[in-house]
């Protein structure tokens, strides 16, 4: 019997393309309906803040002395007398013009956000890796005292630390940061107990790597994915919560354009001048809703159970 | 290996638990109950302290009196004596003019002298079941809600047309105003100004203006940096745009304020002199002053209020903000810090504030209720007292001419615009709204006529501006607080509804000697307390003295400060040094 | 079984533990001297003497703490600066509104975010389910005190004379009272951790009215509770309606379901009883965890609606730097807040025989 040794050509039946799972996930993540949306509105913010002296018409903390008080908005493109000044959203109690307060509160949003959760992020990357590395007793320890912050509804322990530090922005950015480190280091944590215990990683510190060496290339890419799902929700939620602080008088000091202070100091007016409520409300929801979409398209895109399911 | 750790730590802290229950009872001091607390400080320099007044006819009164070794202890009274059962006298160390006006005042409300002791004195106590001579006695407090009060069926007076009165109150006046629109209360205080054409305009709604003299003012404490600087000071005051304030955020009817008192106050408010007109509005002047005193780039300080609308103010947080960019023009930076009303009145009164805003409501019409309660009273409110301006205060105080007394206080307007312990600011016009079904309505600047009021169903809900801090007023300072005594006490005399003279109460005669240093009430008979006990001559000198002498056993109150007191009697007996 | 339960308990402890010494810390951190705080700046030295002779404060820190935790077990919380009442007191007048308006707004989003998420689910992909979604992305991004403003407005004002019409403030309309338990059925007034359940109890105006068969005081109480609940709960509700959805999807597609459907079951019978209880598990977490949510936002919205609870007098106590009120407050409602979760723990063992017998 000869065996014929001629090779099989095989021919190719299609061309598949091979993409890495960065290019799946950002492929999906694109084509999510929700993360467009939210894409469009935080690209929309972010021009707002960048542009703000450019946009806004006013100074945001200058009263306008020939303004009356809570003049309703006046906008000429919709109807209103052109001998009248424009005032887009109107005029609050201090004379000021709410549209430019509320393009300058948009930057102090953005920096509350971002700052309260980098803090956040790095002090609780720290402490889950650390926990999560060297274990026993420290990681006990270390994720005790992580159940006992989380055993505190978020706004109110902000609130108690806020009673302790005093009333003021950087305060309330302090209490809001510290409040949400649990979820961070109990993330890093995760991803460090996921890790810790395979063979290449055994072979690696075989080989001479360091702790540190091993966290970042291994580590860290592994933990990525969550984290960054979770800092985008985590924004959300910081500035929601800066919004609540400012609003009780525990945040930002008048006369700061922060979106949250306005509603506070203007919670009178609900009755007869409800466009100074309305109105930052609307832009709270606004950011917050962008951030919260943009986390939901990065969750599903980067579900590692999306990765087979078309 | 986990498990048991997490079973250790627990019986760990079981442990610690029961441990610090044992120990911790006998440490701590639990609530006390409310039976008598033994008191252990010394009893009052007083000849006869005996409190059980007898009340057969035949048997000799024991009366008690509580007396001052001299008057070099810096106050005003010398006796409060209680003659006969009916009788009190009062000896004073000066002349006063309007000791009177005074002594109606709600802070004196009288007490029963049994219950005084009983309670010690001890606001918490007296909190739980006040016991006051007044048309109305209390229902229910339901902490941060609502007070309830019933007509008193003993009271001595009228009968009161108004069976249930209930107190409510909301700090923000456009939410007071939607109540009473929607038919949820009765009467609203202080509301919105920017409102008052929406009340005019609605039939159903009353608004109901009166005459209330008051000032707001901006405090500086001359013993915090920089206001210790006489130029800083001065330069303040130069750079706040009075007119503006008034313009955008005060009613109607209100003025600008160039002095403490207002217009109405006479002798007190002078028409000539270096004090009749304040600085001019100058922020290119005040920011010469200020580089004169070192501050040539301005400096940074705290600003504080309370979170309560008064008749002197009713938008304090927009206020604070149009002071703070008026005054961010001459580079000074304010930190806008609102404050609790009960927690920023004491703060101030320890002399704690450096920079604040505040005003004053006349307590009864005279100049020395606005002088002698803020720059001679001894306390720190702006720092350390100036001894000029005390001297004339004190100067005006003791004479009866008008004409005298106001050369004196001419002279403290024109030190107090030197001095510029303050800067006056407004004087606000007042009016609160009522619904068009409520009848015979008179306020004044002092009181509202509740018990003369007439409702359909004979109940009136009232809504003011914060809750009552307590309902003992010995030791209270507050507007809200006193509205609610006045209904459930009595002092000896009362102010008139719808205006400010002062009207018998429980004294129902009164005489004095030639030069007004003694006072001698005839006290009315057969008004009863609430708790069924009599009224008589010790009940009013067990209640001076509890507020007077630091030493009694019932000199305890609420913060033990009894401002008014000192506001208008000068000094403690015994005071601790 | 029991053990599982004995094991669930005693975790609890040491977070109990942790949260009152973070508490405890957070009080000693504070700036001031609490005799200056307490007696006012003219208190002399010896009265500043005996004020911490009184109060403990020479001892060593760890007496002060243990001590403090022996109070705490008593229910000894101090009391407040501001007018030298109990703090337990006043932690019992206020609770009882805050545990009515969590409670009411956990009904109203519970039953109407699973309302919500079945339908959403069952009508996968239409325009229902779009407009349901996207409502709930909303609702989750909304500040709740905002939302409790506009309710305000629209029910307040713009319905003002119509039969919509809903108060915008206060816990019961004026006049409107409801004695306390011990008044309406003759009891003593008892002290010690008995007496405080009855005050608590009959603070509680919704449960004292019911038990009391007082149903015009219920009914406005209700009434009153209306605009807090709906403003407190939507937030959740958004929460609950998304989970239900993604959760109820995920045992569709299980293989289980598709042989009842096989089977020839109808599809309500399919989801209700057979999907249902399995997509209940994560429905369950989910609602356990906006217990936090709930609390924090029931003390926003109180100082919308001029609510007499936890709320209101948690601001005013910071303001008025009242450490007592805060320290208490703070404790109470992280044990609440633990208690919930450890509710939510146990219930899991009842939904999910597999977590029984780990």
């Amino acid at each position: 019997m000869s065996t014929s040794t001629v090779p099989l050509k095989l021919e190719p039946v299609a061309t598949v393309v091979s993409r890495t799972p960065f290019q799946n996930a950002l492929r999906r993540f694109t084509r999510h309906r929700s993360a467009q949306v939210g894409m469009a509105i935080l690209g929309f913010l972010i021009l707002v803040a960048i542009f703000a002296p450019v946009l806004a018409p006013y100074d945001p903390i200058k009263p306008i002395r020939e303004a009356k008080r809570r003049s309703p908005p006046c906008v000429h493109v919709l109807g209103c007398a052109s001998d009248k000044p424009q005032y887009v959203f109107g005029i609050d109690s201090n004379q000021r013009d709410l549209l430019s307060r509320i393009i300058y509160g948009s930057r102090l949003s953005l920096e509350i956000g971002v700052s309260t959760v980098s803090f956040a992020i790095i002090i609780g990357v720290i402490l889950g890796a650390v926990s999560g590395y060297v274990g026993g007793w420290t990681d006990n320890i270390i994720m005790r005292f992580m159940d006992v912050l989380l055993a505190f509804p978020s706004l109110l322990l902000a609130i108690a630390i806020v009673a302790v530090l005093g009333p003021g922005l950087i305060n309330a950015l302090i209490a809001i940061a510290f409040v949400s480190i649990p979820v961070y280091a109990r993330l890093m944590r995760a991803s460090v107990l996921q890790v810790k215990d395979q063979d290449f990683v055994s072979a690696s510190r075989a080989l001479g790597s360091s702790p540190i060496g091993i966290l970042v290339s291994h580590v860290l890419p592994n933990a990525l994915t969550p984290l960054i799902v979770q800092a985008t929700l985590g924004i959300a939620s910081a500035i929601l919560d800066a919004a609540a602080l400012s609003f009780l008088g525990l945040g930002a000091p008048p006369p700061t354009p922060e979106w949250g202070l306005m509603l506070g100091e203007e919670r009178n007016s609900v009755f007869n001048a409800p466009y100074l409520v309305f109105i930052p409300g609307i832009a709270i929801m606004l950011t917050v809703l962008a951030f919260n979409l943009l986390g939901d398209g990065l969750r599903d895109a980067l579900d590692p159970r999306q990765v087979n399911v078309k | 290996m986990k498990r048991n750790l997490y079973v250790l730590l627990s019986l760990l802290v079981l442990a610690s638990v029961v441990t610090a229950c044992g120990g911790g009872a006998a440490a701590t001091e639990a609530p006390a109950a409310t039976e008598a607390p033994a008191m252990t400080e010394a009893p009052t320099e007083a000849p006869a302290a005996t409190e059980a007044p007898a009340t057969e006819a035949p048997a000799a009164y024991d009366g008690m009196k509580t007396e001052a070794p001299n008057c070099d202890y810096g106050g005003e009274f010398k006796s409060i004596e209680a003659v006969d059962q009916y009788t009190v006298k009062f000896s004073l160390c000066a002349p006063d003019p309007a000791f009177l006006s005074k002594v109606a005042f709600a802070a004196f409300a009288i007490q029963d002298a049994d219950y005084l002791n009983e309670t010690g004195g001890d606001t918490a106590k007296i909190n739980e079941a006040p016991n006051g001579t007044g048309p109305y006695v209390l229902k229910e407090w339901v902490r941060g809600d609502h007070i309830t009060f019933e007509a008193n069926p003993n009271y001595w007076g009228t009968a009161p047309t108004i069976q249930t009165l209930i107190f409510r109150w909301s700090a923000e006046p456009a939410q007071r105003l939607l109540e009473l629109q929607s038919g949820t209360v009765d009467a609203v205080f202080a509301p919105a100004f920017e409102d008052f054409e929406t009340i005019q305009a609605d039939s159903n709604l009353a608004l109901i203006p009166y005459d209330s003299p008051n000032v707001m003012y901006l405090g500086m404490n001359n013993t915090i940096p920089p206001f210790d600087k006489p130029e800083v000071r001065q330069a303040i005051a130069m750079a706040i745009n009075k007119q503006q304030i008034v313009d955008l955020f005060y009613p109607p009817g209100s003025s600008v304020a160039d002095q403490f008192t207002p217009p109405s106050i006479t002798p007190g408010h002078s028409t000539s002199g270096d004090g009749a007109k304040w600085y001019d509005y100058d922020p290119a002047a005040a920011k010469e002053l200020l580089a004169q005193a070192g501050f040539p780039d301005g400096f940074e300080t705290t600003f504080s209020f309370r979170d309560v609308t008064r008749i002197y103010v009713t938008r304090q947080p927009q206020v604070a903000q149009e002071i703070q960019a008026q005054l961010a023009e001459i580079g000074v930076k304010i930190n806008i810090t609102p404050m609790e009303s009960g927690a920023f009145l004491e703060s101030v009164a320890a002399g704690e504030q450096a920079f604040f805003m505040l005003g004053w409501g006349m307590d009864y019409p005279d100049a020395t209720n606005f002088y002698d309660f803020h720059f001679a009273g001894g306390v720190p409110r702006f720092g350390d007292e100036w001894p000029d301006i005390v001297e004339e205060i004190r100067a005006g105080a003791q004479l009866s001419d008008p004409a005298e007394r106001q050369t004196h206080y001419d002279q403290v307007n024109a030190l107090i615009k030197e001095h510029v312990p303050m800067i006056p600011v407004a004087h606000g016009a007042a009016a609160d709204v009522f619904s068009a079904s409520v009848g015979n309505v008179k306020i004044g600047a002092l009181n509202e006529n509740f018990q003369e009021m007439t409702t359909d169903d004979g109940q009136l809900v009232w809504i003011q501006s914060g809750e009552p801090i307590s309902l003992f007023c010995g030791d209270e300072t507050d507007g809200e607080t006193f509205r609610a005594c006045l209904q459930l006490y009595d002092s000896l005399l009362a102010y008139e509804f719808g205006g400010t003279k002062a009207v018998p109460a429980l004294a129902e005669s009164w005489e004095a000697n030639e030069d007004a240093t003694e006072w001698t009430f005839t006290l009315r008979q057969g008004v009863k307390f609430h708790n069924g006990a009599d009224l008589d001559a010790n009940d009013v000198v067990a209640t001076y003295s509890a507020l007077w002498d630091a030493k009694n056993a019932n000199h305890k109150g609420n913060s033990g400060a009894f401002e008014y007191l000192v506001g208008f009697f000068g000094q403690f007996l015994n005071a601790p040094q | 079984m029991s053990q599982f339960f004995l094991r669930r308990f005693l975790l609890f402890l040491p977070v109990l533990f942790g949260i009152t010494f973070v508490t405890f810390a957070l009080a000693r951190l504070l700036p001031g001297d609490p005799c200056l705080i307490a007696l006012g700046e003219r208190a002399t030295e010896e009265q500043c003497n005996a004020f911490r002779e009184r109060f403990g404060l020479n001892d060593p820190i760890l007496v002060q703490f243990f001590r403090y935790v022996g109070d705490i077990a008593h229910g000894d919380f101090g009391e407040s600066i501001r007018n030298k009442r109990p703090v337990m007191d006043i932690v019992l007048e206020r609770l009882p509104m805050t545990i009515e308006v969590t409670i009411g707004a956990m009904i109203f989003s519970t039953f109407f975010g699973i309302l919500l998420g079945l339908i959403s689910a069952l009508r996968r992909n239409t325009a229902v389910d779009v407009v349901t979604m996207m409502g709930a992305n909303i609702g989750v991004s909304m500040p709740v005190f905002w939302l409790g403003l506009m309710l305000a407005y629209v029910f307040a004002l713009a319905l003002k004379d119509t039969p919509f019409w809903i108060p915008p403030s206060g816990r019961l309309s004026s006049g409107v009272t409801i004695p306390p338990l011990t008044e309406t059925f003759h009891w003593k007034q008892m002290g010690g951790p008995l007496g405080m359940i009855v005050t608590f109890a009959s603070n509680m105006v919704t449960f004292n009215a019911l038990i009391t068969g007082n149903f015009k005081v219920l009914r406005d109480a209700l009434w009153h509770l209306v605009l807090p609940c709906i403003a407190v709960g939507t937030i959740p509700l958004s929460i609950i309606a998304r989970m239900t959805r993604s959760s109820l999807l995920e045992v569709l597609g299980l293989d289980y379901v598709r042989t009842a459907r096989a089977k020839g079951l109808r599809e309500r019978v399919v989801v209700l009883k057979h999907a249902f209880r399995n997509a209940m598990l994560p429905i369950v977490t989910v609602v356990g965890l906006s217990v936090g949510g709930l609390l924090s936002g029931a003390v926003l919205t109180e100082t919308v609606f001029a609510l007499p609870g936890v709320g209101t007098q948690l601001v005013s106590a910071i303001l008025a730097r009242d450490y007592p009120v805060v320290q208490a407050f703070t404790v109470v409602i992280a044990i609440i807040f633990v208690l919930v979760n450890l509710a939510v723990d146990m219930s899991y063992s009842y939904l999910d025989p597999r977590i029984r017998l780990q």
